[in-house]
């Protein structure tokens, strides 16, 4: 089974692409851009950083289906989780109540 | 890579011989059917304390600051020669609620039945872990002694709720409980720790070692159920995990991760808590109906109706189960906005559970039933999660359950849910695989004596309580008759606290029972039910290793009645 | 027995290694406890408007330098899991040993900075954000503990007789490996640059 198991790619490669990427962030923080701005370009680069140590390194692109479920499922249920409380927590927007003295006709 | 390839095969991972030692046999033993029993001796050990700790409960509710029968022991300034102060019934509160669910259900239930039935049932003749699955169950004693040590700490035991809302738990001012609340987070935190361990071991097991012809579609129930429990508490807990040891810094190093004052925000705990707290239930009720899914068929001697479904409703619930957890707090000022949408998930939720529910009755409809001790309970827990899974419903909209909220109607809804599943199902499981697990038979007349009294005194106890609820009485009140309009309950809680006391004291027939079968017990066959099952295909009880050969699987576990056939029941090793 | 076999459905998802499986979902409930952590600094994060004034007392350059270190040991790791699959018991055990001693760098940075901040008067109980920055980073350089110790033992291992029985572990401590870096990888962003 193991033997016939390719090594994707050069384990160096992948690495040089991590630093580069690295370097990438850390330029762009230097720059001090707007928070949007910051937020949406560090982002990317985290996550294809993480994608490629959980591809490459990981062994992720060549694995059983069930083991993309173990790994996605939770993902998924973190930014679910995270979206559902945005209203509550991030931005407190609790609506106005009616006022008490209006009466209704 | 042969070499690895070796060392990952199943007979690698069963490479511990047959123990000899005292020691090594039933203390530190990593044999899956005595760590079942150790977890079974662990919940109930506690759930004997959480069930004294309702009794103090109870009596505080029927007859407020009077001295409680067989308690005048008690030293000061826990109790008052035998009466209850304010900050003791709040601790017991707590306690009752956290030990029931984390240290009695879930070591009951997946603890003992899943350590000791879902290896068998696959046809494995261990689990794939079995030294990690040792170190749970020491786990999960470490956590039951941290969580009785702090009774004994100054300030006693955490008195903030089993849920732990802050800011009350985050600083210890609130409730006057200093290490009290601290060893009550270091304790879930071990609890925890020991159920993630026992969950990768349940969850391998269970889809790695399945003996030859045993697909996932021919799985017993019971390991199906056990199998999404696993699922549901490995990936619920972490947000409760983080969320514990921001507390737990909230209540040690002083950060304010919960505290309005220091900018935190406590509505954070109760969302984090309820995302672990809703599929928690699922955890426990899951294996519950599994173990009555093993029971219906075989004394209804008929095949269960709708295997697929059931099996797919179960993944269904365990899905939908982590997007309801809002509906616990409806009225904790929650975005209007998040209201709807989960009322709609939490109604969603009840239908995959009437599909299961259908299936138990049309499994019933037709077959020829065999009132046996473990079949009354079975059905004891249809009838009795019939009434808490409809009110349920009611609760889970946003517009009823702003005004039953925090009542007593709550209180009933989920004990009407959680006893059938623990006590009722887990009291039927005992009584159906206590041949296999000790080879000796139960009394079945003091069962069924044990199973009336039970039943009967449990609906007398919580049945009131929904009227209770709906008139208005909220829960936690230390004396209810310190308001005016609660002066008109006191009869009810009086009713329901001797209830209560039946229910206790009616346990003793099944410490008679065990007693005795131990003692002087009836010889049990291998398989005394005529079941299918794997478990009854081996010895009571199994030998180590289970198997004297590794069982091949040909048919489904519940052929009962087949047409044409010599018996009236075809075991899954029936070519 | 074959005939039989092949008359019986086969077992599914049985491709898996055990201790993969196992490691996989310690790891998803991992991934949970992490994201709930980092999601409720998010949240808390934009109810607070960003923390920029706080976030200027952290200093990048030492992270950065972390963040290389923790990325290069990922890559000794993967040497190292290559190396034990060929065979190559030496190569393996220098290559956990490298990944050891970066994993000890991480931790001896870490307290620098930490160190640094104690002097500059920020706690754990200054603000929300010095506890979140606090409670975040020390629960990753415990997990890095955590691995530092498993590449210990695998490493000592490496040189004795156990090491046949054992070599497998090193697939599944690098996956352990692997996630801390990955979960370093989003909190370099999240506390220090955005």
């Amino acid at each position: 089974m193991a033997q016939n198991h390719h090594h994707g790619a050069n384990p160096y490669v992948i690495w040089v692409w991590l630093v580069v990427l690295l370097a990438a962030g850390f330029i762009a923080f230097a720059f001090h851009l707007s928070t949007m701005a910051a937020v949406l370009i560090l982002f990317s680069l985290a996550i294809v950083k993480a994608g490629l140590v959980v591809r490459h390194y990981m062994h992720m692109y060549d694995q059983p289906v069930a083991l993309y479920a173990i790994a996605g499922i939770p993902v998924l249920l973190m930014i679910f989780m995270v979206v559902s409380l945005l209203p509550d927590i991030a931005f407190h927007s609790i609506p106005p109540v009616p006022a008490a003295e209006a009466p209704p006709h | 890579m042969s070499m690895q390839a070796h060392a990952e095969s199943p007979a690698h991972h069963f490479d511990h011989p047959e123990p000899t030692t005292f020691l090594r046999k039933y203390v530190f033993s990593v044999d899956h059917k005595v760590i079942g029993k150790q977890y079974l001796g662990i919940g109930v050990f506690m759930a004997v304390a959480g069930g004294l700790m309702a009794y103090l409960i109870r009596w505080q509710l029927a007859w407020p600051e009077t001295p409680v029968p067989g308690f005048g022991w008690v030293p000061e300034p826990y109790m008052y020669e035998g009466a209850i102060p304010p900050e003791f019934y709040n601790s017991m509160v707590t306690m009752h609620g956290t030990i029931m669910v984390f240290f009695a259900a879930m070591p009951i239930l997946l603890g003992a039945f899943g350590n000791f039935l879902l290896p068998i049932m696959v046809g494995a003749p261990d689990m794939a872990f079995p030294r990690l699955n040792m170190m749970s169950v020491w786990t999960l004693g470490v956590a039951s002694l941290v969580l009785i040590a702090s009774f004994f700490m100054p300030g006693g035991a955490a008195a903030h709720g089993w849920t732990g809302y802050a800011p009350l738990s985050a600083k210890a001012a609130y409730t006057g409980v200093d290490w009290g609340g601290t060893l009550w987070i270091l304790a879930l935190a071990l609890e925890f720790a020991s159920f993630l361990m026992g969950g990768v071991n349940f969850l391998v097991t269970a889809i790695n070692m399945r003996a030859p012809g045993m697909s996932l579609m021919r799985l017993p129930l019971l390991v199906w159920m056990q199998l999404t429990a696993a699922v549901l508490f490995m990936l619920s807990v972490g947000p409760l995990v983080a969320a514990a040891i921001m507390l737990l810094l909230d209540r040690t190093l002083g950060t304010g991760f919960f505290l309005p004052e220091r900018g935190g925000d406590p509505l954070l705990w109760q969302h984090l808590f309820w995302f672990f707290g809703h599929p928690e239930v699922y955890v426990i009720l899951l294996p519950g109906f599994g173990i009555v899914m093993e029971i219906l068929p075989v004394f209804a001697r008929k095949p269960i109706f709708g295997y697929r479904s059931i099996v797919w409703s179960t993944i269904a619930a365990g899905a939908l189960s982590f997007i309801v957890w809002a509906h616990h707090m409806f009225v904790s000022g929650i975005d209007a906005r998040l209201a709807t949408p989960f009322s709609i998930t939490t109604i969603l939720i009840s239908v995959p559970f009437a599909i299961i529910m259908f299936a138990m009755i049309a499994t019933l409809w037709g077959g020829s039933i065999v009132l046996t001790t473990p079949m009354l309970f079975a059905l004891g827990v249809i009838a009795t999660f019939l009434i808490g899974g409809v009110t349920g419903i009611f609760l889970g909209s946003a517009a009823v359950d702003i005004y039953l909220h925090d009542t007593y109607f709550v209180l009933a809804h989920f004990h009407y849910t959680l006893f059938p599943s623990v006590i009722l199902a887990g009291l039927g499981g005992l009584y159906f695989w206590w041949p296999k697990m000790t080879g000796r038979m139960l009394n079945e007349t003091l069962g069924k004596i044990h199973f009336w009294l039970t039943f009967i005194a449990f609906n007398c106890v919580f049945l009131p309580l929904f009227l209770v609820g709906v008139g208005g009485h909220h829960r936690r009140i230390y004396d209810p008759y310190q308001y005016d309009f609660l002066k008109p309950f006191q009869p009810v809680h009086e009713f329901a606290t001797m209830a209560a006391i039946v229910l206790i004291l009616s346990q003793l027939l099944l410490l008679v029972n065990v007693v005795m079968s131990l003692m002087s017990g009836e010889k049990a066959p291998a398989n005394p039910w005529g079941a299918n099952t794997l478990e009854w295909q081996t010895d009571s009880p199994p030998p180590h290793g289970n198997f004297k050969t590794v069982p091949t699987v040909y048919r489904d576990p519940y052929d009962y009645s087949v047409p044409g056939a010599a018996l009236d029941f075809l075991p899954q090793t029936h070519p | 027995m074959t005939t039989e076999h092949s008359m019986t459905a086969p077992r599914e998802l049985g491709k898996l290694p055990f201790g993969r499986a196992g490691i996989w979902w310690f790891l998803a409930s991992e991934i949970m406890t992490f994201g709930g952590l980092l999601g409720a600094y998010t949240l808390q994060r934009i109810s607070h408007g960003g923390w920029h004034a706080e976030m200027q007392h952290l200093n990048a350059y030492i992270a950065a330098l972390n963040t290389l270190f923790l990325v290069t040991s990922s890559l000794t790791i993967v040497l190292a899991h290559q190396a034990t699959e060929r065979g190559d018991r030496v190569r393996a055990r220098n290559m956990l040993w490298v990944t050891v001693a970066l994993g000890i760098v991480f931790l001896c940075n870490k307290g620098v900075e930490y160190s640094i901040e104690f002097d500059h008067g920020y706690f754990p109980w200054t603000s929300t954000f010095w506890s979140f920055y606090f409670t975040m980073t020390g629960l990753h350089a415990l997990h890095v503990a955590g691995g530092v110790v498993w590449n210990t033992c695998l490493a000592i291992a490496a040189s004795r007789a156990i090491w046949p029985k054992v070599s497998h572990r090193v697939e599944y401590a690098g996956l352990y490996w692997h996630f801390v870096d990955v979960v370093w990888i989003f909190l370099f962003p999240l506390l220090y640059l955005s």
